[in-house]
């Protein structure tokens, strides 16, 4: 009886499976005891490889166009320019010469070049060692004429075990014969996780090597506990199917819940709809929201782009997050509040200097203006993506008039600017303004002419009606006891912005307390936004009401 | 010959879908370019050694052209390095 063999792992998307490992052999270890040609000869099968292999990879451009979208695609044409790469060439040519076969001098200048980047130091340029291995392994498959056996036909599914996974072959796998993935390296961000999310299945990456002495064999998946066993012993296997069948019932409970609910249309009783948004965090919420029946994207946090890092991120790097949000939304609202922080809200490389009372103090809207470059930055950046679905624009903290028409000018300009540069952008672009301080509310009759909605936040809102720090413990149940005075500030706000054609949104905590749902329907609220969580609540409490 | 510097935006450095670029463009002209960054030379006209540089965001990327082209080539580079090379 064979031992039972553990690898532990990171597990990237939830799920168990089971079934035989396969091996994947990339490029290295096929290309030894070939034999050589004369110079000439290596020289000619090299030609002939190298053509072949242009063809194939402008053949996998169109298919991951199609299967991966673009900028999947664009590393297939850097592969092209690679064996068209007259320095790459050179570098085989002259190994040749020194006698070696055309196999070799391919691996050795894949070799030499893939040490060249890695010693520059730069992760971003290491890690195109995988295009150059990529391309020498499409060579030396055209050289040794070996038909691809990764490519072979199983009919069996399989747990694919890698040492990683090059662009060009993981776009060649079947992913209906895949049960999931494993990989020796890699990280969260790997190319293979970054499949293994898109297709939905079980991945563990960085287990170590895997030797291929496991090949063909039995094995239990577990991305939940991060774990691969081999080999499983029976007692092992046993645990396994529990908790597997366990999973699969809560998986398929939840999704009939999800169905029942979702059948639901966010329709009260009388008839009046209630659009049901998501509040997201990052993008990574999206494909979650959308699963559980979002009408929408009601509050896209922007901060996220901010964090976790020491410099301010780029107009591409803003845009490329907004567009793929706004691409995946399918022409539902993607609501982009503006940067909003500050308070308890603090990044480093902002270097805001710290406050008396922050709450009260320089945050969101009121940097943004100041910093105007920084705010330029962000709205080029949804106003690009505007190009791509359908995006509106939110300012948050918003007080007087004054604030919302030297935004609008901003976003003027930007609008100029990118015109000038021969961007897209949806130059109707939606405008919308939070109402979180009393201010916004008790002035909403002057400020719903410059805007096309309101989305209330009730936490800010709250806080600054009642005088009330949500973070001292002795004070929060005097939120709860005082309900009234918010919800007569967001009637004001709504009659105001009905009455300029507008509609009027909820997207702070008390959107999601059905306690309230029913008096939101009563004021006119028009769009509740909640957290991914409770998006199937609030639409089931809609459904119910009068 | 023409010359002009171009420092890099890019936070991904010269990697190799905008040195690719680079190289499409600079492969249309006949006139020789050399491009300098950190004491290293390349060839204009060529990925890898394009990359090879191993020029980061905030790199000084020096170019030189030379030949029949050179104007108009001296021009669509700039071009190009101020559309394409300042962002992802």
């Amino acid at each position: 009886m064979t031992k039972s063999v553990r690898f532990d792992g990171i597990g990237i998307t939830n799920g168990k499976v089971s079934g035989k490992i396969k091996i994947f052999r990339s490029y290295e270890g096929k290309n030894k005891g070939a034999c050589v040609g004369s110079i000439e000869d290596e020289k000619q099968r090299l030609e002939l490889a190298r053509k072949s292999a242009i063809k194939e990879t402008k053949a996998l451009e169109e298919k991951a166009l199609k299967v991966l979208g673009e900028k999947e695609a664009q590393i297939f044409e850097i592969h092209g320019m690679l064996l068209e790469d007259e320095d790459f060439l050179d570098a085989v040519y002259s190994e040749i010469d020194k006698g070696k076969s055309a196999q070799e001098a391919v691996t050795l200048t894949a070799k030499s070049y893939g040490e060249m980047l890695k010693a520059l130091d730069d992760e971003y340029l290491s890690a195109r060692c995988a295009d150059i291995n990529d391309i020498a392994s499409q060579l030396i498959r055209f050289l040794t004429g070996d038909v691809d056996e990764n490519e072979e036909n199983d009919t069996e599914p399989y747990i694919l075990v890698a040492s990683d996974l090059t662009p060009s072959e993981t776009v060649k796998l079947e992913a209906s014969k895949i049960l999931g993935f494993v990989t020796f390296g890699g990280t969260p961000s790997s190319h293979t996780a970054i499949l293994a999310r898109a297709m939905g299945i079980p991945a563990l990456v960085g287990t170590g090597t895997i030797g291929e002495i496991y090949e063909g064999k039995y094995a239990l998946l577990n991305a939940e506990r991060g774990e691969l066993i081999i080999n499983p012993t029976k007692e092992q296997k046993s645990e396994f199917e529990k908790e597997q069948s366990a999973y699969n019932k809560i998986a398929k409970e939840h999704e009939m819940y999800l169905r029942s609910v979702m059948k639901k249309p966010a329709v009260t009783r009388s008839g009046h709809k209630i659009m049901i948004y998501a509040n997201i965090g990052s993008d990574s919420e999206v494909a979650s929201a959308i699963s559980n029946g979002a009408e929408g994207i009601g509050l896209l946090r922007s901060e996220f782009l901010y964090l976790s890092r020491d410099k301010y991120p780029s107009e591409e790097e803003l845009f490329s997050v907004y567009r793929d949000i706004a691409i995946k939304m399918q022409g539902k609202r993607v609501i982009i509040r503006t940067l909003d922080i500050g308070a308890d809200k603090q990044i480093p490389y902002f270097s805001l200097p710290k406050e008396e009372n922050p709450a009260l103090g320089y945050r969101a809207i009121r940097i943004c203006l100041d910093r105007q470059e920084l705010f330029k930055t962000q709205l080029r950046a949804i106003l690009r993506a505007s190009a791509y679905g359908r995006v509106s624009v939110m300012l948050p903290m918003i007080i007087s008039l004054e604030e919302i028409k030297e935004a609008k000018k901003l976003l003027d300009e930007c609008m100029t600017e990118l015109s000038t540069r021969g961007e897209g952008y949806d130059s109707k672009i939606e405008l919308g303004i939070m109402i979180e301080t009393p201010s916004s509310a008790i002035m909403s009759d002057t400020l719903a002419r410059e805007v096309d909605f309101f989305s209330v936040g009730t936490n800010d809102l709250t806080q600054y009606t009642l005088a009330v720090d949500r973070q001292n413990p002795k004070v929060t149940h005097l939120c709860e006891s005082n309900i009234e005075p918010i919800m007569r500030l967001i009637k004001m706000a709504s009659e105001a912005i009905h009455h300029q054609g507008g509609w009027i949104g909820v997207c702070g905590e008390m959107a999601a307390d059905l306690s309230l749902t029913q008096k939101f329907v009563d004021i006119g609220v028009d769009e509740l936004s909640v957290s991914v969580p409770y998006l199937l609540g609030v639409r089931g409490k809609v459904s119910e009401c009068k | 010959m023409k010359e002009f510097k171009h420092i890099i935006k890019d936070k991904n450095g010269l990697h190799a879908r905008p040195a690719g670029m680079l190289a499409s463009v600079a492969r249309t002209f006949e006139s020789e370019i050399r491009v300098e960054a950190k004491g290293k030379e390349a060839d204009g006209k060529r990925l890898l050694s394009l990359m090879s540089l191993g020029a980061k965001c905030g790199t000084e990327l020096h170019f030189k052209i030379e030949g029949n082209d050179e104007d108009v080539a001296v021009k669509a580079l700039i071009e190009h390095c101020d559309t394409k090379l300042n962002g992802e």
